[in-house]
């Protein structure tokens, strides 16, 4: 639970008898043990801190994804342990590089997505009436189409530059997030600290950003978390798509798609990249799991 | 997000036997009059918004067709026949009465008429669209009711632990499997599936699509069926039925999965939509001639026009879909009223 005044810090609580809220970084520090007691928690951490990793230091471990090697197509061996793609890379050193672009528009997306769908579904449930409805309607209309059929448009229209898929990524996740946020907030109206705020004269913008956004901060935080998995999966489905990164880039995505042609005579080109993506995607997607149970206990 | 319009509300009028019946059929004649209204109104939305969106992109669709050896005369003549002269707003206009009445201009790459291009990739999709909901419905309904029925045993936990761990599988790399085990190693099904040959022949070569799609959204439906069965499995009246000796097959048909229905439905409709536009990944993956794989390329070639017809018929597709799923609610369920939103 969190405190209902912002201005009784965190220190301010403590010693205080058991009714009191305890102090947040007291709640932090358990959670965080409780979390790491959790094997699924620990395991899918692991495999991603070693793909951020990866995508960092590969040069310094001496991988090069675009380097042509003599064998093309080679099985996996002792020295090319995921074999070799038809011009003879290694397919361990794309996998190794391969997880920049999802890494990085995925999480920023993410947020993006949170602050943009936040920000909406604070004023919506703040003002409710006329504004609440537009918004909902207009949200209405974002859904009717197939996230990614929504997600091609955004893209052809905004270009595939980093930048521009971070904004897109944002734009498709951010009404199912206000959604959420807002029904956090018209939950929280009722409550008679907001009421007392706008007695005292405080601005709507200040009660929203010094009141309300502190008090639904644990709901925001989970829904980057749970927006993160399908961020990153978003990410890599344009690449796979053609419409993320472009060649000769590693991307696990853009790597499928292009080896798919062999796929009857090397296998490894393609399942390799696949199993690396599943396993990003699959890794966070725990990650927020258990999170939102240790935080909901 | 199925109640498009919370003021689309039908007034509830309590009707016991023959007269409830009527009435029910009443209120899906009165909703489906009223999306009627309401569909060309929001498609007239997502036109505005689709179409600005594409103007956007930078280019001269006329020089992108006709390759750099074209004269600025020839260019500008080709620009004139296919209405993108002047402002956005006149081609807009010029888009939305040509898509009204029928003539939805060419394709630039294909170089034929987007109707039968978009349409034509439309019925492919839905074919694998429909193997796969076919196939996604009657798992998802078992698994859902076999947790309900086991809730918080080992079972129970078991089934949602590897449905949710297949759910996050990105539906390339189960795609991708899949094309692997069937395809190459044991060699029963194509890698490439293509749409010719008789209806059952193709049937059989969607199936490993199909089945990856189905897949992929496997573990949301059966958690939704699994939610929406437990409150029947622990109310009163389906105690009643068990103990008044109601046959097993008959309460789980009238009381059990009538009730479950209910949170899943508006859910189904909304796949519905997804499966039967098409799923542009697994059309990718199997080089399937769909209708989400013909936006990819259309997006990647720039083809303006069947991105934005093609944009259009899907949101047709998919508001008949929810609105089918509306109709199946209210016939499943007639307490339902839409006349407040759910959230």
């Amino acid at each position: 639970m969190a405190v209902s005044i912002p201005s009784v810090s965190s220190t301010a609580a403590e010693g205080q008898s058991a009714l009191q809220v305890a102090p947040v970084n007291a709640v932090s520090a358990r959670r965080l043990l409780a979390l790491l007691r959790r094997p699924t928690f620990v395991i899918s951490a692991v495999i991603v801190l070693w793909w951020v990793f990866a995508a960092i230091f590969w040069h310094v471990l001496g991988f090069n994804p675009n380097a042509l090697g003599a064998k093309t197509l080679a099985a996996p061996s002792w020295s090319d342990p995921f074999g070799t793609d038809e011009l003879g890379r290694s397919v361990l050193a794309r996998a190794m590089a391969g997880g920049d672009t999802a890494l990085v528009i995925g999480p920023l997306g993410a947020i993006l997505a949170t602050a943009l769908g936040g920000a909406l579904g604070v004023i919506a449930g703040y003002f409710r009436g006329i504004v609440d409805t537009i918004l909902m309607r207009i949200f209405d209309v974002l859904v009717v189409l197939p996230p990614i059929i929504l997600l091609i448009v955004l893209v052809t229209g905004f270009g595939a530059s980093t930048p521009s898929l971070i904004i897109c990524i944002g734009v498709v996740f951010a009404p199912g997030i206000a959604r959420i946020i807002r029904a956090a907030v018209l939950g929280e109206m009722g409550k008679g600290y907001v009421t007392s705020a706008k007695l005292q004269g405080e601005s709507a913008l200040r009660v929203m950003a010094r009141e309300l956004v502190p008090n639904i901060w644990p709901t925001l935080l989970i829904q980057i978390t749970l927006s993160l998995a399908s961020a990153i999966l978003m990410t890599a489905t344009l690449s796979f798509l053609g419409l993320g990164a472009q060649p000769p880039s590693s991307d696990w995505g853009l790597s499928i798609s292009n080896n798919l042609g062999d796929i009857q005579i090397a296998w490894w080109t393609v399942l390799f990249p696949a199993l690396a993506v599943a396993s990003v995607v699959v890794s966070v997607q725990l990650i927020a799991d258990n999170i939102k149970e240790v935080t909901s206990q | 997000m199925t109640a498009l319009n919370p003021r689309d509300a039908v007034v509830p009028a309590p009707g016991r036997g023959f007269s409830a019946l009527s009435e029910r059929q009443n209120r899906v004649l009165v909703l489906v009059a009223k999306r009627l209204i309401q569909i060309p109104a929001v498609l007239l939305v997502v036109s505005i918004l689709t179409f600005w969106l594409i103007q956007v992109v930078p280019g001269d669709p006329g020089r992108e067709v006709l390759g750099q050896y074209a004269t600025a005369a020839q260019v500008h003549q080709w620009d004139v026949q296919n209405g993108v002269t002047g402002s956005t707003l006149h081609h807009y206009l010029h888009w939305l009465g040509g898509f009204l009445t029928g003539s939805w201009g060419s394709s630039y790459t294909y170089s034929e008429p987007a109707r039968g291009l978009v349409l034509g990739h439309l019925v492919n999709s839905m074919l694998l669209g429909g193997v796969a909901f076919v196939l996604l419905i009657p798992f998802a309904l078992a698994f859902g009711a076999i947790q309900a029925y086991r809730e918080g045993r080992r079972t129970d936990r078991a089934v949602t632990i590897s449905l949710m761990t297949i759910s996050a599988v990105p539906v390339f790399t189960i795609g991708a499997v899949l094309m692997l085990v069937f395809c190459v190693w044991l060699k029963i099904a194509p890698v490439q599936v293509g749409a010719t040959g008789s209806f059952f022949y193709r049937v059989r070569e969607v199936l490993i699509p199909a089945i990856a799609l189905a897949l992929s959204y496997l573990a949301v439906v059966a958690r939704m069926v699994r939610t929406g069965a437990l409150g029947p499995l622990m109310s009163p009246y389906y105690r009643t039925a068990v103990l008044k000796g109601v046959p097993p097959g008959q309460i789980v048909r009238r009381h059990v999965l009538r009730n479950a229905l209910v949170p899943t439905l508006p859910l189904l409709g909304l796949y519905l939509g997804a499966f039967l536009c098409g799923d542009a990944v697994v059309e990718t993956l199997f080089s399937y001639p769909g209708l989400g794989a013909l936006l990819v390329e259309a997006a990647q070639h720039k083809d303006v026009l069947v991105l934005t017809d093609g944009v259009m018929v899907t949101g047709v597709v998919a508001l008949l879909a929810l609105l089918a799923a509306d109709v199946g609610l209210i016939l499943a369920d007639p307490r339902i009223r839409f006349d407040n939103r759910q959230n």
